[in-house]
C-alpha cells in the first residue's frame, strides 16, 4: 500500500500554536509522538524548494526533536560538504517533509537530481509524504506556481490526481488565478487549502482535511457544465492545541528562552521577541 | 582565386562577447582581495561609465548572507548592482530576459553546478543567457559560475568527481580549483582520456578572459596562481601552463594564441 499523503495549504517550523498542531498531526499520524513507537521517528525535510535557507532548517530541527524525532534535513545545495546517499537516506525515512518556496526550482532540481524517482519509490514503500505551499502541490498532477513570476499552472509529480491550489485565502492574485484556469479546463479541478489548512489523501483519495486556526478551510473547485467555476467548502476538522505549547505553557516556554539565553527578566522588547523566531 | 588564398570572412560582433572564467576567488573566496572582480569591473566600464552588475547567486540556492556579500563588493558607488534569485520570482524583476539583456555584466556565485544548471533551465536562463553574451554583455563567475560557460567540466561539489554539461558557450572543457586535491586532476586526465574535449583547468586565484571561444588573457590575483590549458594529445595527457598575468603589479599584457595544447608555451606534464 502506497503511502499517506499530507498536503498543507501553508505553516512553518515557527513555535506558533497554529503551526505545532499541524507538526503534532503529521508525527502522530507516522505513528510518533511521545510514547507512541519503540524507535523515534525518522523525518527528513527537503527545504529545496525555499534553497536550503539555514534558519528553515534549524528550525525544523527543533520542531520534529520536541516531539522525540529524529529529524535530518538533505540540502542539494550542500552536498558538497555534506554528502549523502540521496535513495538510502529517503527510503531509510518514515516521514519526507517537503518545504514551500519555487515549485518550479523544487521539480527541476528533484529532475535533476533524481529526487523524483526516490520519492516515487519512498511513496510506494508506505513512507509518509508531506509538505507545504510548493511542497503540497507538488505532489498533484498541477499546482498554481508563483515560482515563475505570475501565477500560473505548473505540473507536479503527479502522485494524486487533479490540481491544488495553497494559500487560497491568503493570496487572492494566486486564488483568482486558479479559479480562471480551472474555469477554462485548462487544468483539472482539485483542492484549495488555505494556511493552517491540510488534507490527508491516502490512494489518491481524500480522507480527511484538518486545520488548526479556526478561520482555515479547504474547498474543492470543479469546472461547472456551463464553464463556470464551482468552489465547495470541505468539511474539515478543527486540530486540538498543540502538546508542546500545552504541556508547557507559551508563557512557561518564553520565561524558559529568556533563561536560557541569559537574558535579564523583564518586559520583551522588540529585539527579544524578533529572537523568539 | 590560385592556391593557398584564402577567403576570410569576419564574423560579426565575436569580438564583443566575453567571458570571465574564474577557477576561484573574487569576493566570496578572497577576503580583502579585489584584484580579480576590479578586473571585470573595469571591462563592465568601457561598456558604461557606471556599469550595470546582475549578480546570481543561484548555485548557492540564492542565499541571502551571499547576496549582502556581493552588495558590499559591488556597491551602488561603482556600479548599478542588482541580483536574481530565482527562488524568489514574485520578488524582484518582472521580465527576467529583459533584465539580463540590459545589464553589462552577469556575475555568477559559486556553489551547485547541477542546481545551477537545473534551475536555470527551468527560467529559461541558459537560453537568455546566451542570448544576453552574444548581445556583448559580459559573462563571469567562479566555480560553479566558471564550470556553466562550458562544454563540458569537472564537478567534485557532490562528493565524487564527476563530469557534467554546461551551457557549451566556450567549446572546451573546464576544471576549477586546480590543484587543491590530487583527485580532482586525476580524474579530469581521465575524462579527458575517455573523449572530454580538451580545455582549462584554473587555479584558484586565476581567471580566464575569453573573447568568442578564445582564450585572450590569463589573469591573476595571486603571484604564484597558475592556469593550464589541458588535452589528450594520443599518446600522453598534455599540461601547458598559460602565461598568467598577476594584477597585482603592473606589467604588460600577454596574449595567448589560439585554443588548449599551445606548443610554444612551457609544457609541464
Amino acid at each position: 500500500m502506497s503511502g499517506a499523503i499530507v498536503a498543507i495549504g501553508g505553516t512553518e517550523f515557527t513555535m506558533r500554536p497554529e503551526n505545532e498542531a499541524l507538526h503534532d498531526y503529521v508525527v502522530g499520524l507516522a505513528g510518533g509522538g511521545p510514547g507512541a513507537v519503540p524507535e523515534p521517528l525518522r523525518i527528513c525535510l527537503l527545504p529545496t524548494a525555499s534553497g536550503d535557507p539555514h534558519e528553515q532548517i534549524v528550525s525544523f530541527h527543533g520542531a520534529m526533536e520536541r516531539r522525540g524525532c529524529l529529524a535530518s534535513a538533505i540540502s542539494l545545495f550542500r552536498l558538497g560538504v555534506a554528502p549523502v546517499d540521496l535513495a538510502e537516506h529517503l527510503l531509510g525515512q518514515d516521514v519526507i517533509y517537503v518545504t514551500g518556496g519555487s515549485m518550479v526550482n523544487l521539480l527541476a532540481l528533484w529532475l535533476e537530481h533524481r529526487i523524483d524517482e526516490i520519492i516515487r519509490a519512498a511513496h510506494e514503500r508506505g513512507i509518509v509524504l508531506c509538505g507545504y505551499s510548493a511542497g503540497s502541490m507538488c505532489w498533484f498532477e498541477q499546482g498554481l506556481s508563483r515560482g515563475g513570476g505570475a501565477p500560473a499552472s505548473f505540473p507536479g509529480l503527479g502522485l494524486i490526481g487533479g490540481s491544488n491550489c495553497v494559500h487560497y485565502s491568503q493570496d487572492p492574485t494566486r486564488r483568482d488565478a486558479y479559479r480562471r484556469l480551472v474555469g477554462e479546463g485548462a487544468i483539472p479541478g482539485g483542492l484549495a487549502l488555505d494556511d493552517h489548512a491540510a488534507a490527508l489523501i491516502r490512494e489518491g483519495e481524500l480522507v480527511e482535511v484538518v486545520r488548526s486556526r479556526e478561520t482555515a478551510a479547504a474547498y474543492r473547485v470543479e469546472r461547472g457544465a456551463d464553464g463556470s467555476v464551482v468552489e465547495v467548502e470541505v468539511p474539515s476538522r478543527l486540530l486540538p492545541p498543540a502538546r508542546a505549547t500545552t504541556e508547557l505553557g507559551l508563557a512557561e516556554m518564553r520565561e524558559l528562552r529568556r533563561a536560557r539565553s541569559g537574558a535579564t527578566a523583564g518586559p520583551p522588547g522588540p529585539g527579544r521577541l524578533g529572537r523568539l523566531r | 582565386m590560385k592556391e593557398g588564398d584564402a577567403t576570410v570572412v569576419r564574423l560579426p560582433l565575436e569580438e564583443d562577447r566575453q567571458i570571465v572564467a574564474y577557477g576561484g576567488g573574487g569576493f566570496s573566496m578572497e577576503a580583502g582581495n579585489r584584484l580579480l572582480d576590479a578586473y571585470v569591473l573595469d571591462l563592465a566600464r568601457r561598456r558604461r561609465e557606471r556599469p550595470r552588475v546582475c549578480f546570481l547567486p543561484t548555485a548557492s540556492g540564492d542565499a541571502d548572507h551571499y547576496v549582502v556579500r556581493f552588495y558590499r563588493a559591488f556597491p551602488g558607488s561603482v556600479c548599478e548592482p542588482s541580483h536574481i534569485s530565482l527562488f524568489r520570482r514574485d520578488r524582484g524583476a518582472r521580465d527576467l530576459r529583459a533584465h539580463m539583456l540590459a545589464q553589462d555584466l552577469v556575475y555568477v556565485g559559486g556553489g551547485s553546478i547541477l542546481s545551477l544548471l537545473g534551475t536555470w533551465r527551468a527560467h529559461g536562463l541558459d537560453a537568455i543567457l546566451a542570448e544576453a553574451w552574444r548581445a556583448g554583455v559580459i559573462l563571469c563567475g567562479l566555480s560553479a559560475g566558471s564550470l556553466c560557460w562550458y562544454s563540458q567540466g569537472v564537478t567534485s561539489f557532490h562528493g565524487e568527481v564527476h563530469q557534467v554539461r554546461g551551457l557549451g558557450l566556450l567549446p572546451w572543457s573546464n576544471c576549477v580549483h586546480y590543484g587543491t586535491g590530487q583527485d580532482r586532476r586525476v580524474a579530469y586526465h581521465a575524462m579527458l582520456r575517455r573523449g572530454m574535449c580538451p580545455g582549462y583547468a584554473a587555479e584558484d586565484g586565476t581567471a580566464l578572459h575569453f573573447r568568442g571561444p578564445k582564450l585572450i588573457s590569463a589573469i591573476a590575483s595571486r603571484p604564484q596562481a597558475r592556469a593550464w590549458c589541458v588535452g589528450d594529445r594520443g599518446e600522453e595527457i598534455v599540461e601547458t601552463a598559460l602565461p598568467t598575468r598577476y594584477l597585482g603589479e603592473p606589467q604588460v599584457p600577454t596574449r595567448v594564441s589560439g585554443g588548449p595544447v599551445a606548443d610554444d608555451l612551457e609544457a609541464v606534464a
